[in-house]
């Protein structure tokens, strides 16, 4: 029984990888869930190293990795959570995003300002302000009369592309990544902002790390509506 | 009869199996400032939300249930096999899939939900009703299969006797068929009632999360998980004393092949 048990330790442990092994786990906030396959796919194209993404909110996240979860890599846009986690002293920032107020398509409630964010009559759903979205929107300066508090931001779109909700807050890259959704009008120098950190959790992540801040993954970052890095 | 040492051995590990998390999450409550914790409106309204929501749920499912479960038992319908496995549907689905079929179904674009919208201004998600309507969907199996249970395992003896001397159909059912029948339905209830309680992915998928309005004590629970860890350990004592409340008292009345203990 304890030789089993031990076995299975011994093959636990092996499993987190170590240098040579040709395999990565990322953890990933859920606003990173379409760009990271493209991103993956290019860095395996370049190092033949595969990636095992896991996606999910940031504090959940972080909490699982906290209670031992396995991951070599935590991309998030909450860099306290990063330094909660982080064990190899190592972060790099990859990308920004922002918030914009998004419409089912076709905006069948004629949303126009701001301010109909607090319209009680109209379906307003956004992030909880437990998780780093909802953090975001509420520095939006702006009374929310909200019908809903969603635990992702991926929620909160799907709410609107099922148009279930009137409007919503969500990221930018949001709105790119579903045909369903649009901006509830034009929100180019809209903020608050966040910006996406990498952090390593293991030496065999670094790779990954510098990968993340070249011209190859700046580009893919850029085709998905991200802001990314000013160069230098 | 001695119990069989094998059999003990193994039931005290399933003993343990359900214990130790539960010791888990009490040694690591904050026990000191519990009061104050108990006190914070962000624990005693999904409390009392839980408790009308989960409540209400209970009282449908019986209303809906105990006809259904007769039905199925003694009335012979044509695909009764098909239609019993899709009541126990709810069972096995997953509550996320079971509320994203809901918001398809009763959403403000679903397939019956546009016509409530559009005649009489009725839209569930987002609201109270809507938080029932997901508890309900998947507690009602628990109840009908413990009464469908004992109304196949009990004879019809008595129920065939009385239609012999007369009786009304209705009125058999209402002085035989139900009293006897009781046990059964108190502890479908009880069931029915504790997974209406703990309910979470088919409320926050169909009916959103709203303090007050469709934040229940499971929703609330997993929020505070991801901002304030004390609080989730209070929400998670609250549910824990007001599922055995219920649960203790409801087991040694109801639950079939039990006698109450003295």
């Amino acid at each position: 029984m304890r030789g089993l048990l031990l076995a299975v330790l011994m093959a636990s442990t092996l499993s987190c990888g170590g240098p040579g092994d040709d395999d990565l786990t990322v953890f990933a906030a859920s606003s990173l869930t379409d760009v990271l396959p493209d991103l993956a796919e290019a860095f395996q194209e370049q190092t033949g190293t595969t990636i095992t993404t896991v996606f999910g909110g940031s504090n959940h996240l972080a909490a699982q990795l906290n209670d031992g979860a396995a991951a070599d890599v935590f991309l998030t846009a909450d860099v306290r959570l990063l330094e909660q986690v982080t064990t190899v002293n190592r972060s790099v920032s990859f990308a920004s995003n922002r918030l914009v107020v998004a419409v089912p398509e076709g905006n069948p409630a004629g949303v126009s300002s701001l301010a109909d964010l607090s319209r009680p009559d109209l379906r307003v759903v956004v992030c909880d302000e437990a998780v780093p979205c909802g953090a975001s929107t509420s520095e939006m300066g702006v009374t929310i009369e909200a019908d809903s508090r969603e635990i992702s931001v991926r929620a909160v779109l799907s709410r609107l592309a099922m148009g279930e909700a009137d409007v919503g807050v969500v990221y930018a890259t949001d709105v790119t990544a579903e045909p369903g959704v649009e901006p509830a009008w034009n929100q180019l120098e809209s903020c608050p902002c966040v910006t996406y950190t990498a952090g390593a959790r293991t030496y065999w992540a670094l790779p990954f790390l510098t990968f993340l801040a070249s011209p190859p993954a700046q580009e893919i970052l850029a085709g998905h509506g991200f802001s990314t890095r000013t160069p230098g | 009869m001695r119990a069989p040492r094998p059999v003990l051995a193994v039931a005290a590990i399933a003993i343990a199996y359900v214990a130790l998390p539960v010791l888990g999450l009490l040694q690591r409550m904050p026990w000191s400032s519990m009061g104050d914790l108990l006190a914070r409106e962000s624990i005693t309204r999904p409390l009392l939300l839980s408790l009308l929501v989960s409540g209400i749920a209970a009282l449908v499912v019986v209303i809906l249930g105990t006809p259904l479960a007769w039905t199925l038992a003694r009335v012979e319908i044509p695909g009764r096999r098909i239609i019993r496995a899709l009541v126990l549907l709810p069972m096995v689905l997953p509550p996320v899939v079971g509320g994203t079929a809901l918001l398809f179904a009763l959403g403000r674009r679903g397939l019956v939900g546009q016509w409530l919208d559009r005649w009489f201004g009725l839209t569930l998600p987002f609201t109270t009703a809507g938080a029932v309507v997901a508890a309900v969907f998947v507690a009602l199996p628990f109840y009908v299969i413990a009464v469908e249970g004992a109304l196949e395992s009990g004879s019809d003896e008595l129920e065939q006797m009385a239609g012999t001397l007369g009786a009304e159909p209705m009125r058999v059912l209402r002085r035989i068929t139900l009293p006897r029948l009781l046990p059964a339905m108190g502890a479908g209830m009880a069931l029915a009632w504790a997974r209406a309680l703990g309910e979470f992915g088919a409320t926050i998928t169909f009916a959103g999360n709203l303090p007050g309005r469709t934040q229940t004590l499971p929703l609330a629970t997993f929020l505070a998980l991801e901002s304030d860890t004390e609080e989730a350990l209070a929400l998670s004592l609250v549910m824990l004393i007001v599922s055995l409340a219920v649960l203790i008292p409801m087991r040694d009345r109801w639950l079939p092949g039990r006698r109450p203990e003295r």
